[in-house]
């Protein structure tokens, strides 16, 4: 196991798994600028930041989220759902204050944008009270309890958009645009979500490394029983980490609905509560809870923006097409690297006995499927065929190696 | 093969085994020789390399170097799988059972009897359990969840376990460490049974009258080093125990008279309830007194309920009970830990790695756990803070770590007991509850948890202690009161306890009832 201690303060700001993370962060920018052969990176090197960093931003705010949730020894699925929700709850606050001005695309005025926002983010603090009194009272597993709300509040927000646009509005609606200035000053002022994000960055950091509350989060991920029995109120810390990750969703879900003009219950923020979990994993965190920092989790979130742009750049289609395969990617990479020391040591093969027979021929045509879709046919063929070769010697090497040591 | 030959084979040969882990030499050189039909014992203090020699002989583990041979064959375990067929089964220290799975599959797991339909025969499975346990005293249903037993229990699953592969080795990793007196000695007749069929058995131990009962021969381990193989006739537990730590220990021969202080906890009529079982009350009427400066020793078998009353006193159970709990005369009912420790009253449990230690926080946010208040600065956690607020606790305790930052898991057993009993310490109690406190704790840090828990009671301090060994009870304690299924049988003063006379009121031979606080003037 390695040796986690706390990051507390005083403590190096980064650790090796993190350096790692940073230098691969780096690794796949210089790679896109050599790469791409529009030369994007050079070309219009502004844009190319501002679009990774909203999107860092974005998917940071509510990674920051699960991060103390698992930490905690929970999980959260249903940020991406509460994204939806808070973008919801917002719009539909803002157009029951302002009707008129929000049905003619005009401004609603400060007061109504500050009701609606925060409106948005005390539905945060419910769900999140919501998610730890099924989980701690009811004693629902965690993955149950978020699991019903994500099915749950995607729905519940289509339902609260359609009837509050049928009552302040002639037609039913499964969508509200939202066209204050304040939600496109937010668009195009790239520096405000890169702000908040840093902010809530450092402030999570200070609560997980600086504050009683946080170590209790890490003692309770760590050991739950052992954390009731000194004394912590393991309830009560469950209660923060939940109303914290559907807060930080809610935060999300402002700035999902400043990018979009719109609130847009069916589709928004889909599926983006994987993508947290993803990030907070890359960036080092154990589902089994205890373990996980913040700059890990910050560095996870922006690695994964940087190599999906990457992708969507060197092969220019849109990066929402293989943002999932590139995710799962990144996810089973990062871990595996993250325990290939331990794997070595333990004298672990890669491909033992029938499941790893099987495994080649599946790797490769993953692969060379992969490759075939983003490059042509032809390199697909050549991938494939090179994997499966290049796997066969490696298990014929790890069986080779196993027998010589075993006699 | 002849058959002279035939005896003289070992069972065991193992040569040079070297096996290092990162920044550790767990085993340098070992050899060892076990004769076929001997109980071999093996002693060593924590990390002297006696589990990972296991590790090894069982297959969980790979030496670095060095040969092993089982009845003459020079084998090279792959897997645990390949060491049983050899006919090596182990019992390991730590238990690897699947809580969720009823008992009996848990005796069968990876081996499961068949139905001729190719289902698993759970109902096979089930009687040869049924009958397996009984072979060892136990009374355990063959169908009832593993989890929801207790450690004793469960222990005697394990052994079970590695009795239904009729292994002709059986490797006994400190199997008594969570017994009580009684079920050691069911376990020491199943050893004798085992042996009777020529069975070979390794037990490794730290207890040694156990080890002086039962060996033929022992061997001393001692920082991954052979120090020496012996005839049991031709040594003494006193000169293996020197062998073991290196250095001649004194054994811990009683505590000098403490002064006994104010009356500080007072139980009075304590009775728990027990929904759904056939007893209905896992405490019942417990009543007694504890004084500052005073250690009170709870005995009891097993399940007779002295964890329970220590968890009810410090809030941490059902808050179900009935009766009354005073704290330096005012009535306490805690509804939570965190209760019972604002108010002075601390617990260290008996499961440490399950209920006591943090295995991802290290060494100082282990102890400073429980006050953490006391390292803020300015509302904030403080580094330096911490470390100066742990550093009281870590000497005081003779806790040996690297470093306040160190892992907590690198630490020896010993070592994170100290660093709980630290832990507790910082919160400066009144009354410490210490349940079965050097459960598999080496002897060396055994001897030394003694002088800490005698140095703090001269303090002042007042100490409910419980073990699973009544002569660590007769050695610390000042008075012991006993506990059978429940109910309190008997109080001793310390002159008048004896292992033969509490083990009578345990098991409900004696029924010395005297009433709430019968040997303290009131």
């Amino acid at each position: 196991m390695p040796s986690h201690s706390r990051g507390a303060g005083g403590a190096p700001l980064l650790r090796p798994g993190e350096w790692t993370l940073l230098a691969a962060i780096v690794a796949a920018v210089v790679f896109t600028a050599l790469a791409d052969s529009n030369h994007s990176y050079w070309q219009r090197p502004l844009d190319s930041l501002r679009d990774i960093a909203r999107n860092a931003a974005l998917l940071g705010i509510f990674a920051l989220g699960s991060t103390v949730v698992i930490i905690a020894g929970g999980i959260d699925l249903s940020a991406g759902s509460m994204i939806a929700l808070s973008g919801t709850v917002c719009a539909t606050t803002m157009l029951a204050l302002a009707p008129a001005e929000m049905a003619g695309f005009k401004p609603v005025g400060p007061a109504v944008v500050a009701a609606g926002c925060l409106a948005s983010l005390l539905a945060g603090f419910l769900v999140g009270t919501l998610h730890a009194w099924l989980v701690t009272t009811i004693r629902l597993p965690p993955f149950i309890a978020t699991l019903a709300t994500l099915v749950g509040l995607r729905s519940f927000a289509r339902a609260l958009c359609e009837s509050t646009t049928a009552a302040f509005t002639p037609t039913k609606s499964a969508l509200i645009n939202v066209a204050d200035p304040f939600f496109k000053a937010v668009r195009d002022n790239v520096w405000v979500p890169v702000a908040v994000f840093a902010l809530l960055a450092v402030i999570t950091w200070l609560i997980l490394t600086r504050t009683v509350l946080g170590r209790h989060v890490h003692a309770l991920g760590g050991n739950e029983a052992a954390a009731r029995l000194a004394g912590i109120r393991t309830d009560n810390v469950k209660w923060f980490a939940y109303v914290f990750g559907a807060m930080t969703a809610a935060l999300a879900g402002l700035f999902y609905v400043g990018n979009e003009s719109v609130a847009a219950p069916v589709n928004q923020g889909r599926g983006h509560e994987l993508n947290a979990i993803a990030a907070a994993v890359v960036g080092g965190c154990s589902l089994s809870g205890g373990v996980g920092t913040v700059p890990g989790t910050v560095l996870g979130a922006v690695f994964l923006r940087v190599v999906i742009d990457a992708v969507s750049k060197i092969i220019k289609t849109g990066a929402d097409v293989y943002e999932g395969l590139i995710v799962g990617i990144v996810v089973v990479v990062a871990v595996t690297l993250a325990q290939i020391g331990q794997m070595a040591r333990g004298g672990r093969r890669l491909l033992p006995g029938a499941l790893g027979l099987c495994a080649i021929p599946t790797l490769a045509v993953l692969g060379g499927a992969v490759v075939a879709m983003m490059a042509s046919p032809r390199a697909g063929a050549a991938t494939g065929i090179g994997a499966f070769v290049l796997l066969g010697l490696l298990r014929r090497w790890e069986t080779r190696h196993t027998a010589v040591s075993a006699s | 093969m002849k058959g002279t030959a035939l005896a003289a084979v070992p069972a065991i040969v193992m040569r040079g085994i070297t096996k290092r882990f990162p920044g550790v030499v767990a085993l340098d050189d070992v050899s060892l020789e076990v004769a076929a039909g001997e109980l071999h014992a093996i002693c060593g203090e924590n990390g002297a390399g006696k589990s990972t020699l296991m590790k090894i002989l069982s297959g969980v583990q790979r030496p670095d170097a060095g040969d092993l041979e089982v009845h003459g064959r020079p084998v090279r375990f792959r897997g645990t799988r390949e060491a049983e067929q050899a006919g090596i089964a182990i019992i390991h220290q730590e238990l690897a059972l699947v809580d969720d799975l009823p008992v009996a599959a848990n005796v069968f797991l990876g081996r499961e009897r068949r139905t001729a339909l190719g289902l698993v025969d759970d109902r096979a499975q089930a009687d040869e359990t049924a009958r397996l346990l009984a072979d060892l005293d136990c009374t355990v249903d063959p169908w009832a969840r593993t989890g929801g037993l207790r450690v004793g229990d469960q222990q005697l699953v394990e052994i079970a376990k590695a009795l239904s592969v009729n292994a002709s080795i059986v490797v006994m990793d400190e199997p008594t460490s969570a017994l009580t007196e009684a079920e050691s000695a069911r376990l020491e007749r199943t050893i004798a049974r085992l042996r009777a069929r020529g069975t070979t058995i390794l037990y490794i131990s730290h207890k040694m009258d156990e080890v002086f009962r039962l060996a033929d021969r022992i061997t001393v381990l001692r920082d991954g080093r052979h120090v020496r193989t012996v005839d049991r006739v031709a040594t003494t537990p006193r000169e293996v125990t020197g062998w073991m730590v290196g250095r001649d220990i004194a054994g811990h021969d009683g505590v000098r008279r403490r002064l006994r202080g104010d009356r500080v906890l007072e139980v009075r009529d304590l009775t728990l309830p027990w929904p759904g079982h056939a007893r209905g009350r896992r405490l019942d009427g417990v009543s007694f007194d504890l004084h500052a400066g005073e250690i009170l020793g709870v005995a009891g078998l097993m399940g007779a309920g002295r964890t329970e009353l220590l968890e009810t006193i410090f809030g941490a159970s059902d808050p179900t009970w009935t009766g009354s709990i005073r704290l330096a005369g005012r009535p306490v009912r805690f509804t939570h830990p965190s209760e019972a420790c604002r108010a002075g009253v601390a617990m260290v449990t008996e499961d440490r790695k399950r209920l006591g230690l943090f295995p991802d926080l290290d060494v100082a946010a282990n102890v400073s756990l429980c006050s953490l208040t006391k390292a803020l600065r300015n509302g904030l956690l403080s580094r330096s803070a911490e470390e100066h607020l742990v550093s009281g606790p870590i000497r005081a305790t003779g806790v040996k770590a690297p470093g306040p930052h160190a892992a907590v898991t690198g630490l020896s057993g010993g070592n994170q007991q100290k660093c709980i009993i630290g832990r507790w310490l910082l919160t400066e109690p009144r009354v410490l509850l210490l349940d079965d406190p050097t459960r598999g704790v080496d002897v060396g840090a055994k001897a030394e948890l003694y002088t800490l828990i005698d140095g703090l009671c001269r303090d002042g301090l007042a100490v409910l202690l419980t073990s699973s060994e009544l002569p660590e009870l007769l050695a610390l304690a000042d008075r012991i009161i006993v506990l059978s299924e429940g109910r309190l049988t008997a109080t001793f003063d310390r002159q008048e306890a004896n292992e033969q006379a509490i083990m009578e009121a345990a098991t409900g031979g004696a029924r010395r009832v005297d009433g709430p606080g019968a040997q303290v003037p009131t």
